[in-house]
């Protein structure tokens, strides 16, 4: 059993990163997905199609190959050497795999922030002009929570899908917990690792499940 | 009742997996070699795309003389003991290290030597083991470079940080930007990679361990390794093994029969 334990340490240790990667992904491809779903809904046409390409070709072309295009695509394209790159606790690794995902996953969140705001409808926009509230009052005190609310199931899909993507970063020989499972399945002759490994994702996707689903019982407030 | 039913149930689902893993028997006529498809000259994918390499043509003769059908099975080196376990490949067969595997396998007589070595950029300064204190070094996951950095603590504790990577190509592209400032790697590869890359890495002279190459076979297979140890020595003997070493190092470099 001195094995199990071995495995559940290394496990541990590779979680570490594989929260790393969801929960900084995350932070930055929401707002960024934001961002550019308005691009792609801007009336002005030529900054549309670029938007529009953009989520195409990131929602068009694997991850796997945009981690590593993001991790040498700088040095062997471009020229520019950012290998040795530190920031406080974080190396170029971590980075590329955060800069990566966080592209990657925007290009969704766009697509299902567009279909949450255009499925508002135009009374709505109409009624707040009439009484009075701003642009600005209109989007975030009117839309936006109700944005929030239709799109939380298709975000919810991709924030599942999010923690199982994490174990791509292996490419890029980070060392999250997929990488750790191999390393130790390798080691021990054995699929036990992996097994663990399936709990561990499992487990952490149930307690996401669990609080996606109170935040959703906690915005219908209609029913 | 109800554990009888699950009871049963178990025996089916395990009778048809014993079945399934019966199907999976290979048959005799084939000769499957595992190999790291990322692992130049002995077995990498040529600019055709075809498999090639110098333990691949060393494999392919082999089987020409067992009278079997090479397969060249390209395999995620962390996975090959699943994979040799498991019946997919026969032997793995690519610049393959004895030194602290010889109780995991069935080896073949060692047909070479290699030292890990380390690699480093020219312009970087690094000129001995000491000098890597303090910085990354790269390693490929589960080689005998790591083994052999882990049976010397003394040494890779110095180091900052010592990386997995998946391949040694990889490995080479995070040197030459600077991800990593050094990788452990056997030296026949390094060697063939920087000369015919071209790229401006240099090889410290300081080995960090001295080893051979041989054929691994699954541990208590016996039967085949003696076939596999026969048919190297005839190529050895008649100087097939000479000719094709010639090719891919310009010398002979293989041991067997010497």
């Amino acid at each position: 059993m001195g094995s199990l334990q071995s495995t559940l340490i290394q496990l541990l240790q590779g979680f570490k990163f594989t929260f790393g990667i969801f929960f900084f992904t995350l932070i930055f491809s929401i707002p960024l997905g934001l961002l550019v779903s308005k691009g792609r809904m801007s009336k002005i046409k030529i900054v549309s199609l670029i938007f529009q390409l953009y989520i195409s070709v990131l929602r068009g072309t694997p991850l796997m190959l945009q981690l590593l295009l993001v991790y040498f695509g700088p040095y062997y394209i471009f020229g520019v050497n950012l290998g040795s790159i530190q920031l406080g606790p974080f190396n170029y690794r971590f980075i590329a795999t955060i800069v990566a995902f966080s592209l990657n996953y925007a290009a969704y969140f766009a697509e299902i922030f567009r279909g949450g705001i255009q499925s508002m409808s135009k009374g709505q926009y109409e009624a707040a002009t009439v009484l009075g509230f701003s642009k600005m009052q209109t989007y975030f005190k009117i839309i936006l929570p109700q944005v929030v609310k239709r799109v939380l199931p298709s975000v919810s899909n991709e924030i599942i899908t999010l923690v199982k993507d994490t174990s791509l970063a292996q490419v890029l020989s980070v060392t999250e917990m997929f990488t750790k499972a191999s390393a130790a399945a390798s080691a021990q002759v054995s699929v036990i690792p992996f097994i663990v490994a399936g709990a561990f994702y499992y487990v952490t996707n149930l307690i996401i499940e669990q609080i996606l689903n109170r935040v959703e019982k906690s915005m219908s407030y209609y029913s | 009742m109800v554990m009888k039913k699950v009871l049963a149930s178990v025996m089916a689902v395990a009778t048809l997996a014993l079945a399934i893993a019966g199907c999976g028997k290979k048959d005799d006529k084939k000769f499957v070699v595992g190999f790291d498809q990322e692992f130049p000259p002995m077995g990498f994918v040529a600019d055709d795309g075809s498999y090639a390499g110098f333990d691949l043509d060393l494999a392919q003769e082999c089987a020409k003389r067992m009278g079997r059908e090479f397969v060249a099975q390209p395999i995620a080196w962390d996975s090959k003991d699943q994979e040799l376990k498991s019946g997919n490949i026969d032997c793995i067969w690519n610049g393959f290290t004895i030194s602290g595997r010889e109780d995991g396998y069935t080896w073949s007589e060692p047909y070479m030597v290699n030292d890990q070595v380390v690699v480093v950029k020219n312009d970087s300064g690094i000129t001995s083991l000491a000098d890597l204190a303090g910085l990354k070094v790269a390693v490929q996951k589960d080689s005998s470079g790591l083994a052999a950095l882990n049976d010397n603590p003394a040494l890779t504790d110095t180091f900052g940080e010592l990386v997995e990577i998946d391949s040694y190509l990889q490995a080479m592209m995070e040197l030459e930007m600077g991800s990593v400032d050094a990788i452990v790697m056997d030296e026949i590869v390094a060697r063939y990679e920087i000369q015919t890359s071209g790229k401006p890495f240099a090889i410290l002279d300081e080995a960090v361990a001295s080893e051979e190459y041989g054929v691994g076979f699954l541990l208590g297979n016996t039967a085949l390794r003696d076939e596999v140890q026969k048919t190297l020595e005839d190529m050895a003997a008649d100087g097939t093994m000479k000719q094709i070493s010639e090719k891919w190092f310009g010398s002979d470099v293989t041991i067997i029969g010497k």
